[in-house]
């Protein structure tokens, strides 16, 4: 076991990384935010924690949660520029927000390493702090799944005069998705720094877009079981095609575009229809209330007068029968 | 109450006095050159069922919009308790008093009929929650609740679903129900937030006439109970005669008549907007 951990840590550690940012852009998505911004964030957050240890020997933990805080601001602001767009358009806007962040990192001179990025991020990271900090943010997505949160993210998704008419202030609820969104891609850019030692652009280029969308179209956009599973399937699935040598790319495509076609809600999705499907076989049948099965009487009556009517059938055009 | 003239009768609604639950002074809402509504002034008193008639088109449904800010106003004023909320945002309208359903059902397709009438209840937190601790969800119950799989209703939801006839149906989902099931699980979720004045755009739609008369009966029920007030939006005549104390009826985005619902019925401006006016002449 111990040698089966040491001699796959980088995919470990990638999973690890891959599922918080996977997260970053599942979070949003479950509110019906469809934003990419937590790709861009990760690029930040990735530099910024880099830029701290580099420069000022800040520890891994205080370097990390500055730029969560950091991301998490730039989030927020985003959200005040662009929450009121929505579907493509949103999604083009974020996008262009990711694509700004690789040009500015290769554009950044010596202050984030131009084309060739930042190297030597030595820091007091440990792989015990990687998954502390994994847990946690997973613990508190899926307390955001349940209860009352979980009921208004649904109905902010779903339906959002209906979510107002609930009470539910629309607009901050999309605003949270934004600076959540941050703090996770952020996060899970600083890890990946720290673990890795070294960041570039093209380490937060285009790919990592697809790379995000794919474990959460695949794995399921709706709940963190989904993004668990992407992020498993999509790191790993790379190293299990290695036999297929230079049909790799081509074969993973496949199983991505199959995947999408044939389970339009994703891995998860297929275990939420499963289990719907069980809970249905296991149920006592429930008479329908008695009101139903009473038969549709002949409406005609309501607009032109009973023929027989009570004393208090009345008419539009008869008065009262 | 509004420009148009009443039924002579004089109705227990016409010797209410005291402050209004709902009043809308002079409301217009325009769409470019289409006046959806048009100068609508009326006032709804507290304990009474109101009722809004009128042909399709007339306005009933944006002037639901316009009362719960959901259609913003070309011009008028909204009260509640006779303080102005027409800058107030929709999300705001909970924690006054105000609940509704909708023209078209609108249930959320991910959650069970339980949790769906939950959203109702989480709604009334900050105003007379009644619910007690079992209101303010804890991370505790939170985590309770994703061991066992789902926690049990509120006692507000519980309430709700027994006097909507839906005991049985918690764990059923949106999809697997009838549409007059879903209808009232609509109206479950809208008493679920304990309003004083409850919004019902056309509840019955889709309904048989047994499951009509059981709503009917719903409404006089909560009536009864306290200072609820109803605001009915209705096609079935019929019902709004047997519900309603009192009905307005529009055509064009205005007010034709109102009065006591029988009589408003009968109103020959009210049939003309109904049938046409060759139609009455003929009939």
């Amino acid at each position: 076991m111990t040698d089966w951990y040491f001699a796959n840590l980088v995919l470990i550690q990638a999973t690890l990384t891959g599922l918080v940012m996977a997260l970053s852009v599942q979070v949003p998505l479950r509110m019906g935010v469809f934003s990419f911004a937590g790709v861009g964030s990760y690029g930040v957050g990735a530099y910024a924690a880099a830029l701290l240890v580099i420069h000022m020997q800040m520890p891994a933990l205080a370097a990390i949660g500055l730029a969560m805080l950091l991301t998490a601001v730039i989030g927020l602001l985003l959200g005040l520029v662009i929450a009121r767009l929505a579907g493509l358009y949103l999604a083009m806007a974020t996008v262009a927000f990711d694509l700004i962040i690789g040009v500015v990192a290769t554009n950044g001179g010596t202050f984030t390493g131009g084309s060739t990025g930042l190297y030597g991020v030595l820091s007091d990271f440990t792989m015990p702090m990687m998954f502390i900090l994994t847990l946690i943010v997973l613990g508190l997505v899926i307390l955001s799944e349940h209860g009352k949160v979980g009921r208004r993210v649904h109905a902010v998704r779903d339906d959002q005069q209906l979510a107002a008419s609930a009470g539910i202030n629309v607009r901050r609820y999309r605003l949270a998705a934004f600076v959540a969104s941050g703090a996770l891609g952020g996060l899970a850019g600083a890890m990946n720094v720290m673990v890795r030692s070294t960041i570039g652009p093209l380490d937060i280029g285009f790919g990592l877009i697809v790379l995000a969308l794919t474990m959460i179209i695949v794995g399921g956009a709706m709940s963190w079981k989904g993004a668990v599973m992407g992020a498993i399937i999509f790191t790993w699935l790379p190293t299990l095609l290695e036999f297929v040598g230079k049909w790799q790319t081509l074969l993973y495509g496949i199983i991505v575009a199959t995947a999408a076609v044939l389970l339009p809600r994703g891995i998860h999705g297929v275990f939420v229809d499963l289990t719907r499907w069980w809970q249905r076989r296991r149920r006592e049948p429930v008479a329908p209330p008695p009101a139903e099965t009473a038969p549709e009487p002949d409406l005609e009556p309501l607009m032109t007068g009973p023929t027989s009517g009570t004393a208090s059938s009345t008419s539009l055009l008869g008065g009262t029968a | 109450m509004s420009s148009v003239q009443p039924t002579e009768s004089a109705t227990p609604v016409q010797a209410a006095v005291g402050t209004p639950v709902l009043e809308l002074r002079d409301v217009a809402v325009h769409f470019g050159g289409v006046k959806a509504v048009d100068g609508i002034s009326l006032a709804l008193q507290p304990g009474l069922i109101y009722g809004i008639i009128g042909p399709n088109g007339s306005g009933k449904t944006t002037l639901i919009g316009a009362i719960t800010r959901l259609t913003g106003l070309t011009r008028g004023d909204l009260l509640f308790d006779g303080e102005s909320y027409v800058s107030a945002p929709p999300s705001r309208l909970v924690d006054l008093g105000v609940a509704r359903t909708f023209q078209t059902v609108r249930l959320l397709p991910d959650l069970d009929v339980a949790r769906n009438i939950q959203v109702g209840a989480d709604a009334r937190g900050g105003r007379g929650a009644t619910d007690g601790p079992a209101a303010r969800e804890s991370v505790g119950a939170r985590l309770k609740g994703l061991v066992s799989g789902g926690s049990a209703p509120s006692p507000a939801v519980a309430a709700a679903i027994a006097r909507t006839g839906l005991e049985g149906f918690e764990r059923h989902y949106p999809d697997e129900l009838s549409y007059g099931t879903q209808r009232r699980i609509e109206i479950a979720r809208a008493m679920a937030m304990n309003p004083r004045l409850l919004l019902l755009d056309e509840p019955t739609a889709g309904m048989n006439q047994a499951e009509r008369a059981e709503i009917s009966a719903l409404m006089r029920d909560m009536r009864s109970e306290g200072g609820l007030c109803q605001l009915l939006v209705e096609h079935d005549v019929q019902m709004m005669i047997d519900t309603c104390d009192y009905v307005f009826a529009m055509n064009t985005g205005r007010l034709i008549a109102e009065g006591e619902p029988r009589e408003v019925v009968q109103n020959p401006l009210v049939q003309e907007a109904y049938l046409g006016r060759k139609f009455r002449e003929h009939a």
